[in-house]
């Protein structure tokens, strides 16, 4: 394991280096005034990656310590919260997503119910106060509501 | 010669425009240092403000002109505080910055960081009264070619970033070019990696970039940092809170060179805070890190970023009132602002509407003097920031992260390329990559590959464009001195002991 | 609690201070909206103020309008988003130009073509321009026309647009109208006008298409001259003096009309009204002055006279993509 981590991510770079060398030999160009052209600039930066990556894969660097799979858990709840606050971000509008974003961060790192539920209102109205009225930026006010146009 | 100067103190000391002065470098700091938002949104939001209140011109351009230096000031807190950079201009201030406030001098980093940015933009402030005209001249002598000579001269000096691992560090760079690369080619409008998605056309934008790779990466670390077998909390107490009158003489080399740099930068139409960031930090590195401290938490690699990024600023107003034409972003809709004053800046501006040229350059003597003296005082205010517990800071950071870009973009898409963005820049950091290199990448191959295709369209591929003039012939030999300097230097300049807490 | 209890106790004299005193600028359910395509401080930036601050200052409406920035895919992002998400907001209106129009005419909006959105009408219009230095040798556009069909690769033309924008559309028309194809011309693009202005100005490019608003400042200096403003006919007050191409010999007209759609779903009721109120709008005194200062020249085309002059527009731009050897 120690060794693996720059080697995989050798291998991926190389793969994505050669992906994007692919890619840009696909470029469709109508026409161009110039010599160089859209490819040339890609294509060069994937042959540098894969050379870099080549020397990785060759000679790796340490490993860094890798989470356990109970955090390893948690770092993918944190993620999977963050994107159901971006996925209900406009349809339940800012002060509910906001709301239940900060409730469960604040128990994923540590905090109790109460804590966490204080948190979650102050700081969903808070900021809504602090960013609507103090700053003049609009947030979403979410289309759950039935139809006030 | 000065008379515009005298008549712009008139117009800009008089209550109502002081007070706008104020009320722009407070709004600005704050601006600044909420991530995501930067110097353009809170102008873009105070433009219409300003507009329906009736001010007259000159006190909306105080107004604005107070809130895009501010910011500049205030992008530093986050770097500092959260490893998170507030704007554009800041992403190098987190290199050290960072590491300082882990020391437990996070008040001393603030305090320097105020003193830096007050010393690179009086330099800048001073230069455009004095040379604003002539400036001008130069600004316009900058063609494709020696864009592209000054694009390698930034990459030459970045190779001091090389440093503990010189392969990852290449990484870094190329995988940052290569971002840059997406979106529509500016060249010959061929898409290039959007996969036919409309979001990506215009390219990845920049607070998406560094609010996925710092702020989203930075909630993942900090928790597994929660979870280790308690290391401590990591941040040490809030000690000291004033910087020493020692640690601020120690970095005047640093403060100087970086606000020169950061004003010529800054003059410069298309380059701007970010650039100017990473020239004057690479340069003091390459100048003045004898004991490789750089990036550990050495005040220099703080005051240096800080001095460019607040330069530049000021810097961009030069090709702004004197051509009218924009030195960055935030002045392109600063130039906006004075368009619905119907005010068209250019040479005749200083002699058509002196009091809204000299209005505009004295508030920024004072601004800058007000937010300094603002600054300065709440830097132990703000580095009690660190005392926050996580789960209050996460979730804040969380809220700052998706408002920042949400009010950008008014889009869901540019969210989730931010959530993308911070998961690769959590495995970066996992692999022992630094960011910097990436963001530099980002920010500089852009323009480097468009310079260079402008330059030899323009010659019709003839190389020898890129060395005709003596502008570039100078960039060059600079580029190439970079590498040999560290040699060359000791001799020069001898280093001082490093004041330490 | 204290991080947001720091940044309240920050917001506090401001909020005070700046939003009570406006009413601020965000805006309630019930109020209009203007959709900038775009990052602050461009083209469509300047097109939604000038309906914000003309609808406000006359008092067509109540409220201020919020002008929101949805930048991404040249003005995909926004169209994509107002045919899928809002396209029945009957308060909504959105940015365009003929620069817009020119992106939908190359399929550049992916699935949708100018069909799909109800065009509401223009409030402006600038005209293309072809700038040189002061200094430079060509003193009419028949001069720099000449010299370029003896060296077409020979001189370098610039402007703030990509190949098939509508900024490289100036240059490829009038080279046309020389008889030269746009393929042999020698063209850079730069990012935006300001940086083509500063190009020209520093000697690097000989010739640059822009449009007559941004230049007023530079004529005042005696830095640029202009050789023909791309307009029907002669445009009156500061330019009176340009020449259009027109009567200089040669058949380029651009004109880069500023104006607004509404989603494909509005209501007839809420379409009408909008038309109304921009007409109202466009008579206004007051209005004309401050379109003047924007450098727009007026433009009086609303509703379905409009809708019908876009989609016209786009077919023709289709066409002449084809013609200059931009799409198959």
């Amino acid at each position: 394991m120690r060794i693996a981590a720059d080697r995989i991510l050798g291998i991926a770079l190389i793969g994505l280096a050669a992906f994007a060398a692919f890619k840009a030999t696909q470029f469709q160009v109508t026409f161009s005034y110039e010599p160089v052209g859209p490819k040339a600039f890609p294509i060069l930066l994937s042959v540098v990656l894969a050379a870099l990556s080549l020397v990785l894969v060759f000679r790796p660097g340490e490993d860094g310590a890798w989470p356990d799979k109970r955090v390893a858990l948690k770092l993918a709840a944190v993620l999977v919260v963050l994107l159901v606050y971006a996925l209900l971000f406009t349809r339940l509008g800012f002060l509910v997503t906001t709301f239940f974003a900060v409730l469960s961060l604040a128990r994923l790192f540590g905090a109790g119910w109460p804590k966490a539920l204080l948190a979650g209102v102050l700081m969903a109205l808070g900021s809504n106060y602090l960013f609507t009225l103090g700053l003049g930026i609009s947030l979403p006010g979410g289309h759950w509501l039935p139809d006030f146009n | 010669m000065f008379d515009f100067l005298i008549h712009g103190f008139d117009v800009a000391l008089t209550p109502l425009n002081l007070g706008l002065a104020f009320l722009g470098a407070l709004l600005g700091t704050l601006f600044g240092a909420l991530p995501g938002i930067g110097p353009i949104n809170g102008i873009a939001i105070l433009m219409p403000l300003a507009y329906t209140l009736g001010l007259p011109a000159e006190s909306a351009l105080i107004l604005l002109a107070g809130v895009y230096t501010g910011a500049e000031y205030g992008g530093r807190m986050s770097s500092i505080l959260l490893n998170v950079p507030g704007d554009a201009g800041a992403v190098m201030s987190t290199l050290d910055g960072h590491p300082l406030a882990k020391k437990g001098l996070a008040g001393p980093a603030l305090g320097l960081s105020a003193v830096s940015s007050f010393v690179g933009a009086t330099i800048a402030i001073i230069g455009l009264t004095l040379f604003a005209p002539l400036l001008a001249r130069v600004a316009v002598m900058f063609g494709p070619a020696e864009f592209f000579a000054l694009m390698v001269f930034a990459f030459s000096s970045m190779a001091v970033m090389m440093g503990k691992d010189p392969v990852k560090t290449g990484i870094g760079a190329v995988l940052g070019v290569m971002i840059a690369m997406i979106g529509v080619d500016s060249g010959t409008g061929v898409m290039r990696y959007t996969f036919g998605l409309a979001e990506l056309y215009d390219g990845i934008d920049f607070v998406v970039m560094i609010i996925g790779l710092f702020a989203i990466s930075e909630i993942l670390l900090m928790l597994e940092h929660a979870n280790r077998q308690d290391a401590g909390d990591a941040m040490p107490p809030v000690g000291r809170v004033m910087v020493s009158l020692k640690e601020v003489l120690y970095c005047k080399w640093a403060m100087l060179r970086s606000g020169v740099i950061g004003f010529i930068v800054g003059v410069l139409p298309g380059t701007g805070a970010s650039v100017a960031g990473a020239v004057s930090y690479t340069t003091e590195k390459r100048l003045s890190d004898k004991e490789n401290t750089f990036g550990t938490g050495d005040m220099r690699g703080l005051a240096a970023p800080e001095a460019g990024n607040n330069a530049s600023a000021a810097g961009s107003f030069v090709p702004m009132l004197t051509l009218g034409i924009p030195g960055s972003g935030t002045t392109a809709v600063l130039l906006g602002a004075l368009m619905l004053y119907n005010i068209t800046p250019g040479p005749m501006l200083f002699s058509e509407r002196p009091e809204v040229a000299g209005g505009l350059i004295a508030s920024l003597y004072i601004g800058n003097i007000m937010l300094l003296a603002l600054n300065l005082p709440l830097a132990g205010f703000f580095a009690k920031v660190l005392t926050i517990p996580r789960w209050v800071l996460v979730p804040a950071i969380a809220i700052l992260a998706f408002v920042g870009v949400y009010q950008l973009h008014s889009d869901l898409m540019a969210i989730y390329l931010m959530l993308v963005i911070g998961i690769f820049g959590y495995l970066l950091r996992k692999l022992g990559f630094s960011l910097a290199p990436v963001i530099l990448g980002y920010v500089l191959g852009g323009l480097m590959e468009d310079n260079l295709r402008r330059a030899l369209s323009i010659s019709g591929g003839d190389m020898g464009i890129l060395w005709q003039s003596g502008i570039s012939i100078g960039l060059w030999i600079a580029a190439v001195l970079l590498l040999v300097l560290p040699w060359l230097l000791p001799r020069l300049l001898p280093g001082k002991s490093p004041a330490r807490a | 609690m204290k991080f947001n209890s720091a940044f309240l106790r920050w917001s506090a004299p401001l909020v005070m201070g700046a939003a009570l005193m406006t009413g601020t600028a965000h805006a309630q359910a019930d109020g209009t909206e203007c959709i900038a395509p775009a990052k602050p401080g461009g083209g469509y930036d300047l097109t939604c103020r000038l309906a914000a601050n003309g609808l406000q200052e006359t008092g067509l409406i109540d409220k201020p309008m919020m002008v929101t920035y949805m930048p991404g895919g040249i003005g995909a992002v926004a169209y994509n988003h107002v045919n899928g998400v809002r396209n029945d907001d009957p308060n909504l209106i959105v940015a365009a130009s003929t620069g817009a129009a020119v992106n939908l005419a190359l399929g550049k909006f992916g699935q949708y073509d100018a069909s799909e959105v109800r065009w509401l009408g223009a409030l402006g219009v600038d005209y293309g321009a072809i700038v040189v230095k002061a200094d430079a040798p060509w003193q009419t556009l028949d001069d720099l026309m000449q010299d370029l069909k003896k060296r077409p690769g020979g001189i370098v033309f610039g402007a703030g647009g990509t190949v098939g924008s509508q900024d490289w559309m100036k240059a490829a028309l009038t080279a046309k109208a020389a008889g030269i194809s746009p393929r042999k011309l020698r063209y850079v693009a730069f990012e935006g006008g300001g940086e083509s202005l500063a190009a020209l100005l520093g000697d690097h490019i000989q010739v640059f298409t822009g449009d007559l608003s941004e230049l007023r400042p530079h004529l005042e200096s005696g830095k640029v001259r202009v050789l023909a403003a791309l307009a029907e006919e002669r445009v009156g007050g500061p330019y009176a003096d340009i020449p259009t191409a027109a009567e200089q010999g040669y058949d380029v007209e651009w004109p880069i009309w500023r104006g607004y759609y509404m989603g494909p779903d509005v209501s007839d009721k809420a379409y009408n009204a909008w038309e109304d109120r921009l007409e109202k709008l466009a008579d206004n005194e007051q209005f004309a002055k401050m379109r003047e200062a924007r450098g727009l020249f007026p433009m009086a085309r609303f509703g379905d006279d409009f809708d019908g002059y876009v989609k016209k527009q786009v077919a023709q731009f289709k066409q002449l993509a084809k013609e200059v050897g931009l799409s198959q």
